[in-house]
């Protein structure tokens, strides 16, 4: 894609020049060049020396933002040092994420952490293969973490070990067709449009209603032969204006 | 039937007095023991579709008479997949999907979204279009915080305050639609430039508005801010401390009001923030009211810096000169063969990304904003990700409502400036 | 009524009567609809845009936005609705008493707009009957009051004797999908070119349209 614009392109000049004599364009060179380049961040060598096994590999992306590869079986032990260590101090976990790449290859599990005190950011990487989609969580070491975990695991399926609540975010708590951001997922869902709107129907608005199932792993599933004409439920929380109250 | 009298050890009402109408059913004997209070909790639900919960959230709110034993957000009812339709679409079309997320401050969310690109693909932008983001960014956070402003007072019981918010922003959707053609869904922004150069006497209206809208906040600070209502059901509700506060994520005016001076444009400065004379307003009790006082506050220093950047607008042109990025002009399109082609290819293959990561936060109107794109060589993203502020935000909420009343979790949510779309993306 | 009479109208055709009270009922309808604002997304902003100071919504009767179901009579769905939202927005549109109208506010509402995706209904004319759609992403409140006057235009065509026709609910129909599986295919069809793009990047290929096998028979 990328020759093909510069050569069938008409415009004569092509040269881009990228900002920080970085070349902006040229993906393949950058990965095997980029061990050789120095980290930014001062922390990246702290951390390797601290965890020589710990640490996998280290790169610079984007010019000057550092990227820690670790093993996964120790994510939070590394977290944890870096944000308890008062050198590093790392104490706001900006975001946790994913990336799915396609084509069978791991899901990197993406850690985005910086220092207000130290102003510093890193961020941290750790690679799941698809059969194994499980991790650490870190919510003991940030609370904020706590969301962002479960969003992860509505989305990808990575289950994250030692979660308090992890539980379906987004996506409804019975949905059945899978875990969208992966890139086996189709843009419009498995299932057909009609059967997706007839089970998004027969949910029950009242449905996952007491905080009782926090903790519980395993979601309450709707009967699909619910009587949703029924008078009574039909004055139910839908509205939810008027203060449904409901006595344990 | 003969009515026989009964002797009944009622509780009266110490008002009635010995001579009063009797009391025509026994409410409890005075020996009994009084009932277990406590034991039980109510279950209230609260949204999706609610007017004070901002959009379609939903609280399940567990009550213990009227004070809030535990709240749990739910959250997905406006799960509109904006990250995986960005993985189908070109690095310049997914611009139209970034102001759909947060309707409430678009071009924020324009001008952050390709500065991450232009970060990833090492495009550095011109003077011209850096302090023309600026003026973007720093209206649109006027912009959302008159919003916030407006829903807020109608929360504490005022709609005075709306109404004025709204004349303020109806002036912001003016220029919005001069420079984009929309009043909200702007699109304005694209990778190595802006949609167009500003319009003429744009920069002038932007001033007037600048002008004028100080005046309007004072009348909402006279309206509001020592309203014995308004502080009443504001001070101390909802407090959290600095470290919770970090601890819990929190970014923006909500993590400031705590006190912890962290705001994106002074910590790690993207366009010349360092250059910009203003300052960032710092809370210390870290309730509803400091958020309040210091959004207030954010809105006269983005003033500020709307005067400095109108002032300091140089000429020249809007887009990077690079024919890998900027499309021709129409004109060159219409007459010229090679433009044509160099146009086409442009828009049907879209301009190739480094197979590298990037990560590109700005300060937006609810906090720390960030953009998170990865690419693989090709005119799409691997992946798009955005981090989303009202969602970290939000998920301190039961944290925040813990012990307070149940009128009380409307004001904090309320305080913590949600926004819906961009919440469950 | 029903009585045949060579002389006078048939069953079924206005009578003096009957017109002039269709007359004063829909001038009375039309000019103190409530609206029950079932605001999601942007349309909602544009939405409360129109009820502030310089659209001014109490101008056509619509004083008192009426955030209670029960006391409304027109809903506007303003904004996207996913599937986890559908039925919320069926529940509520049960709860609304006749007569009752419905505005599809938006691409989004209306079609399902850019968001041809996994977890957006496209177009709420699958879960309630919509009386008007306004298109625009978002519509200019301009277009919401546009809308809202086609409602009062419609209201003004209507009449007492259609009532069972125009007004009667089957119980059975609450909280299922307005269409049918067939119709439903039909309207959510994709369109344009969203669902042939794909992802070029040189990873692996992955059909926008869900494999056959994975559905549900």
């Amino acid at each position: 894609m990328t020759s093909d614009l510069g050569s069938g392109g008409s415009a004569p000049d092509f040269g881009l020049v990228a900002a920080g004599g970085r070349k902006g364009h040229d993906p393949a060179p950058d990965t095997a060049e980029a061990g050789n380049v120095p980290p930014v961040n001062p922390s990246v060598t702290a951390l390797r020396r601290q965890f020589p096994d710990g640490v996998l590999r280290n790169r610079v992306c984007a010019g000057d933002q550092d990227v820690v590869h670790i093993d996964s079986g120790r994510v939070a032990e590394i977290l944890r040092w870096l944000h308890e260590t008062p050198d590093q101090h790392y104490d706001h976990l900006a975001d946790v994420t994913a990336v799915d790449h396609g084509g069978g290859r791991p899901i990197e599990v993406v850690y985005q952490l910086w220092s207000i005190p130290q102003r510093s950011a890193l961020r941290v990487k750790c690679e799941l293969p698809l059969d194994a989609l499980e991790i650490e969580s870190v919510t003991g070491i940030w609370q904020g973490a706590n969301w962002l975990e479960r969003e992860v695991y509505d989305l990808f399926g990575v289950h994250f070990r030692g979660h308090p609540d992890l539980r379906r975010i987004l996506m409804p708590e019975n949905y059945a067709e899978g875990h969208p951001l992966r890139k086996d997922f189709p843009l419009r869902g498995r299932f057909s449009r009609a059967e997706q709107t007839r089970r998004a129907l027969t949910q029950d608005p009242e449905d996952y209603y007491m905080p009782g199932e926090i903790g519980e792993r395993t979601p309450q599933v709707v009967a699909s032969g619910a009587d949703d004409g029924d008078e009574a439920k039909a004055s139910g929380a839908g509205a939810g204006g008027e203060g449904e109250a409901d006595v344990l | 039937m003969s009515s026989s009298t009964v002797e009944y050890a009622v509780r009266r009402n110490p008002e009635m007095g010995p001579h009063g109408k009797p009391v025509a059913s026994p409410t409890e004997p005075f020996d009994a023991p009084e009932p277990e209070l406590g034991s039980q909790t109510m279950l209230v639900n609260v949204g999706p579709q609610h007017p004070a919960t901002h959009g379609v959230l939903r609280l399940v709110v567990e009550l213990d008479g009227e004070t809030v034993v535990s709240v749990v957000p739910r959250l997905g009812y406006l799960h509109s997949s904006f990250e995986k339709l960005g993985e189908y679409r070109t690095w310049n079309q997914i611009v139209t999907l970034t102001d759909r997320m947060d309707y409430l401050a678009p071009l924020i969310y324009n001008c952050a979204y390709v500065m991450a690109v232009e970060k990833l693909m090492g495009i550095e932008v011109t003077e011209r279009c850096k302090v023309a983001r600026v003026i973007c960014m720093e209206m649109d956070r006027i912009f959302s915080h008159l919003l916030w402003l407006g829903t807020w007072s109608i929360d504490v019981g005022a709609f005075t305050p709306f109404l004025y918010a709204f004349q303020q922003r109806e002036k912001v959707y003016t220029l919005h639609e001069a420079l984009t053609g929309a009043r909200i869904t702007t699109s304005s922004t694209r990778i190595g430039g802006m949609m167009a150069d500003l319009p003429e006497g744009w920069t002038k209206g932007v001033r007037e508005f600048a002008d004028n809208l100080p005046a309007t906040l004072d009348e909402i600070d006279g309206l509001l801010t020592c309203n014995a209502i308004h502080v009443g059901r504001t001070q101390g509700i909802g407090a959290i401390s600095a470290e919770e506060a970090v601890n819990h994520g929190l970014t923006g005016a909500n993590l400031r009001a705590s006190g912890v001076p962290y705001d994106v444009r002074k910590d790690r400065p993207y366009y010349d923030y360092g250059s910009y004379d203003f300052e960032v307003p710092i809370g210390c009790h870290g309730d509803c009211y400091d958020r309040y006082l210091v959004r207030m506050e954010e809105m006269r220093q983005s003033v500020r810096i709307l005067h400095q950047a109108l002032d300091r607008l140089p000429d020249g042109p809007m887009d990077v000169e690079d024919p890998r990025i900027s499309l021709p002009s129409k004109t060159d399109c219409m007459s010229d063969m090679e433009s044509m082609i160099h146009h086409f290819k442009l828009i049907t293959e879209g301009i190739p990304a480094p197979a590298e990561d990037c990560w590109f936060s700005v300060e937006g109107s609810k906090g720390e904003l960030g953009m998170y794109v990865v690419g693989d060589g090709g005119p799409k993203p691997v992946r798009w990700r955005i981090r989303p502020p009202s969602f970290v935000n939000l998920s301190a909420i039961p944290k925040l409502s813990e012990g307070h009343l149940m009128a009380d979790l409307i004001m904090i949510n309320a305080s913590l400036d949600i926004v819906l779309g961009e919440i469950d993306r | 009524m029903g009585v045949a009479n060579p002389g006078l109208p048939g069953a079924g055709t206005p009578a003096f009567l009957t017109t002039r009270l269709d007359f004063v009922v829909n001038w009375a309808r039309r000019n103190s609809l409530w609206p029950m604002p079932f605001g999601t997304a942007c349309c909602a902003i544009e939405m409360m845009a129109s009820a502030a100071s310089n659209f001014d919504l109490a101008r056509f009767g619509m004083e008192r936005m009426s955030f209670s179901p029960r006391q409304a009579d027109v809903l506007i769905c303003a904004g996207r609705v996913p599937y986890k939202l559908a039925p919320v927005l069926r529940r509520i549109w049960d709860q609304m008493m006749q007569p009752k109208w419905c505005i599809s506010m938006g691409a989004c509402a209306s079609s399902g707009g850019v968001f041809d995706v996994y977890s957006m209904v496209q177009g709420i004319d699958t879960i309630v009957p919509v009386d008007v759609y306004i298109p625009g992403c978002p519509p200019r409140p301009e277009g919401l009051i546009y809308g809202l006057m086609m409602v009062q235009e419609k209201i003004r065509g209507e009449s007492l004797a259609d009532h069972a026709a125009l007004r009667a609910e089957d119980p059975l129909g609450a909280g299922r999908p307005r269409a049918g599986d067939e119709e439903v295919a039909d309207l959510t069809g994709p369109f344009g070119n969203s669902t042939d793009q794909n992802r070029v990047s040189g990873l692996v290929e992955t059909g926008a349209i869900g494999r056959p096998e994975d559905r549900l028979p």
